[in-house]
């Protein structure tokens, strides 16, 4: 081989090279304190950019909504940036983009959040601007009145999109009624038209407060710095949210539903499994990302080495464990080609049932204990990401230290270990399916698999 | 003006390396840009490029299928590649006392692609590519809007006339002598940037790219992008096509040619287009959306590419019942409108375009990725750090000069979609 670069031999390329001696990652400490109203403050100090991002982590989401108003914490969400007592929507969105400040409020199931990043010189100005978003939202009738429209076509957007109406039919299946993981986390069409804007400034008089919540700053600052400028204007904040309904118990049936909701000529079809899970609290919450990451969590899972790399019936398919606050549910998820659609079922339940029959081998477990361990300081590399999953945590009531011991925790789980909690949790034979697919190419083919009866929408 | 230090080395065999140490968490990010991309396809090809990036995971001569996922996977390191209208790109992300695996990884895919090549692959990730276009682009609503705008901004002879993703038809056509043959014009080290940043002793760090890279043999220099390079500064004239698609909502996009990224002014474009569309405050949000009511949501953005010519494009989605007419009209009132931008628009842009661009660089990732931009589109891996200082450059007479010159209606193509009535 022609070679003028002063190489005198070849490296070795059959095996992959040794590592070089590991340098340990620290995650940063993470200050705590509260200020005199409640509020709990947690600052993460990085100084590596002269940036902040903050996050406002509020106890209450779209779960404490009921039925009827399906959608009111959302739209209530969207509407703080409609206006204060001290100017208009245009007016607010000027004053925080001048300075360069990226501002958003996001709705979840069980918790609300105001989030941004700014210039560490512009911190005052914007903790003084979200201080004035969620301690005097004006709510103008106007406002809401546009935000309810757009949420309407947004709802009409998610019946058309295959994938989103496939997540509302898993819903459907899997939820009994009077559940809200039932409904989409927008609402319903019914329940969004039927909203007015007096009910959304009563759901923001109770729901945003900050017990049980709290306010993470990740960036250029540190607690002292933060804790001045944040009691300024949040010092003196003070209330709880109401406490979220009970959830009703949500309990597979005996036998396997099969839901297709047809879409005539569709040339792909949408495909869940899914079942119940834990909550966030469960101690089996590090064995079951284990377990997950062999059956369908990583690029080499079993289900997708299976789909995609072997047989190429799908751009990909994962599984995983939505873990919330006081439940959780899991989902295979994957798009197959209409006329390999049967195959693609067959193949994923057969590697779940065996999955959780053997169990993964002592391989698949170190490899998934190492993956796990080993991408966590990625996804903590920055100050907006430490500051967003530090949000996380105060969301699910989560110590402020849990990171800390999540690699160790992960490097503590063994083959049999994961076995057991994925088979303590997933029964294979009951697990609903759902697909979105052109019914008249795949049903015959569905029902001689023999999994349980199709019912098609 | 932000300091990123950087070395830069080309080795004998041409492949130009960055070093851009950074020791602040003991993560490297291993970056590496191929130029190449879906303007080098001849017609009957398109979707080539992509194809091939996915074969580059199907295995190389020390490294079995799936071995390079699992591998990174393994070291706790994330990776992936992407393809786009000029380049190809393939990074991962790991824990720095991994850095040579992810080097020795990508050596063999550069070095020895080849003899792995076997046609099942190829079947397999045909059948993988096809689904990746249903998903994204043909089961989904509007998902064939940028087909069909591309076709109309560009000529037939023009390399952006056609889309990444490809034609079914070529898609399926591809063979074991295309790829072959692609591999041995484009995979070569003189038509690649290699960028390793984050926690690593810059002279080991070139030794062990020299040790892995170093071996293999420059290819042949590269053959021009078929097709003109330069179609003319606007469409010259307003092409316009009417869909009607089984979307819920009605949505009208306007694209436009403006300047390449080369130029000082695609900053004047691309800030147009932010003062357009970014944020609440925008014209688009602000009129369109909050004032006026016509649209639900609205979008603007300028695409950095290089080949003679970029292009903007903008679009709003309309409430059900909207007349497109009335959509088009509000929204072509406002891309006009940018004719009258003031100074503190400007500004209002340019302070979020710097927080944004400092939030990016901030991730290895990231840097890396644009240190190899920069590197292979523009020479100058350290071009990087006087982005913000270009972009602060532009003034509103930028803009409302880019505006009058480019935003006029004969550099304007239209498409609407409207809701198939159903029966």
């Amino acid at each position: 081989m022609p070679n003028d670069s002063g190489t005198s031999t070849l490296p070795d390329r059959s095996r992959p090279p040794a590592p070089g001696s590991l340098r340990p990652f620290h995650l940063p400490e993470v200050a705590s304190s509260r200020l005199e109203g409640g509020l709990e403050l947690r600052v993460v100090p990085d100084r590596r950019v002269p940036l902040v991002t903050g996050v406002l982590v509020m106890a209450t989401g779209e779960a404490g909504v009921p039925e009827r108003a399906a959608g009111l914490a959302g739209l209530a969400g969207e509407a703080l940036m409609g206006g204060t007592r001290h100017r208009d929507g245009a007016g607010l969105a000027e004053a925080l983009e001048e300075q360069g400040t990226s501002f958003r409020v996001s709705t979840g199931w069980d918790a609300s959040m105001v989030s941004f990043t700014c210039t560490a010189e512009r911190l005052p100005d914007t903790l003084a601007l979200l201080a004035e978003v969620v301690r005097e939202p004006a709510f103008p009738v106007d406002e809401v009145e546009r935000l309810r429209k757009q949420r309407m076509a947004a709802l009409a957007q998610r019946r058309a999109d295959p994938s989103d109406l496939a997540d509302d039919e898993a819903d459907l299946v899997l939820y009994p009624v009077g559940h809200p993981w039932r409904r989409s986390i927008l609402g319903t069409e019914a329940s969004v038209d039927a909203l007015e804007p007096a009910q959304v400034a009563g759901w923001a008089e109770a729901a945003y407060c900050p017990g049980g919540g709290g306010l993470v700053l990740a960036g250029d600052l540190d607690l002292a710095e933060a804790e001045g400028i944040v009691a300024r204007h949040l010092g003196d904040w003070s209330g709880a949210p109401p406490a979220p309904p009970r959830l009703p118990e949500v309990r597979l049936g005996r036998e396997r539903p099969v839901v297709i909701r047809h879409r005539a000529g569709a040339v792909q079809t949408e495909l869940r499994i899914l079942h119940t899970g834990p909550p966030r609290s469960t101690e089996d919450y590090h064995e079951l990302l284990v377990a997950n990451a062999i059956l369908g969590g990583s690029f080499t899972s079993r289900l997708n080495l299976n789909l995609r790399e072997k047989h190429g019936y799908t751009y990909g398919v994962r599984s995983g464990f939505t873990f919330r606050r006081r439940s959780g549910e899991f989902t295979v998820s994957t798009a197959v080609g209409t006329e390999v659609t049967v195959d693609a079922l067959r193949e994923s339940m057969s590697e779940l049932s065996d999955y959780l029959a053997d169990g993964p081998t002592e391989e698949e477990t170190a490899r998934a204990r190492d993956y796990l361990a080993g991408v966590f300081p990625l996804r903590m590399e920055t100050a907006a990401q430490l500051a967003s999953r530090s949000a996380e945590l105060l969301a699910l009531g989560l110590p402020a230290d849990t990171h800390h011991v999540y690699r160790d925790r992960i490097r503590g789980v063994t083959r049999d270990a994961a076995h057991a909690a994925i088979r303590k949790h997933l029964d294979p034979a009951r697990a609903p399916v759902v697909l979105v697919a052109d019914a008249e190419a795949v049903r015959e083919g569905i029902e001689a698999l023999g999994i349980g009866a199709v019912e098609v929408r | 003006m932000l300091s990123f230090k950087t070395e830069r080395h080309v080795l004998a065999n041409g492949l130009t390396v960055v070093l851009a140490p950074d020791d602040a968490v003991p993560v490297v990010a291993v970056n590496l840009w191929y130029g190449v991309g879906s303007r080098n396809e001849r017609p009957g090809r398109t979707g080539f490029a992509h194809l091939f990036e996915h074969m580059m995971f199907q295995g190389s001569k020390h490294v079995p299928k799936n071995r390079h996922f699992e591998l990174i996977e393994r070291a706790g390191g994330s990776l992936n590649a992407t393809t786009w209208f000029d380049r190809t790109n393939y990074f991962e992300t790991l824990p720095s006392h991994q850095l040579e695996l992810a080097l020795w990884l990508e050596s063999d895919r550069m070095g020895h692609f080849v003899e792995a090549l076997t046609p099942e692959t190829l079947a397999n990730q045909q059948g993988v590519v096809l689904n990746e276009r249903k998903e994204r682009y043909e089961n989904q609503p509007y998902g064939d809007w940028d087909e069909r705008m591309l076709r109309m901004l560009w000529p037939p002879e023009h390399a952006y006339h056609h889309t990444v993703i490809g034609e079914i038809a070529d898609i399926s056509a591809a063979t074991l002598e295309d790829v072959e043959s692609f591999f041995r014009t484009f995979y070569v080290p003189n038509n690649a940037v290699l960028t390793l940043a984050g926690d690593l002793d810059p002279e080991l760090a070139l030794a062990a790219a020299e040790r892995w890279f170093g071996p293999i043999p420059a290819g042949a220099p590269i053959p021009d992008i078929p097709g003109v390079v330069d179609p003319g500064p606007v469409v010259g004239g307003a092409p316009r096509e009417m869909v009607e698609a089984e979307v819920p909502l009605p949505r009208v996009y306007l694209g436009a040619r403006i300047p390449p990224a080369s130029e000082a002014e695609f900053y004047a474009a691309d800030l147009a287009t932010s003062i357009l569309g970014d944020g609440r405050a925008s014209r688009l949000y602000r009129r369109l959306v909050r004032e006026q009511r016509v649209a639900r949501d609205a979008v603007s953005f300028a695409f950095p590419l290089v080949h003679g010519r970029s292009m903007m494009l903008s679009w709003i989605t309309g409430y059900a019942g909207a007349d497109p007419a009335e959509l088009e009209a509000a929204l072509v009132a406002e891309v006009e409108g940018l004719a009258d931008v003031t100074p503190a628009e400007v500004a209002r842009v340019q302070a979020m375009a710097e927080t944004r661009f400092l939030s990016q660089v901030a991730q290895l990732a990231t840097r890396a990725d644009l240190l190899s931009m920069n590197q292979l589109l523009f020479g100058d891996a350290e071009r990087l750090n006087s982005e913000v200082e270009r972009m602060r450059a532009v003034t509103a007479d930028d803009v409302r000069g880019f505006a009058e010159r480019f935003l006029r209606p004969d550099n304007r193509a239209v498409l609407t979609y409207v809701p198939r009535e159903i029966a």
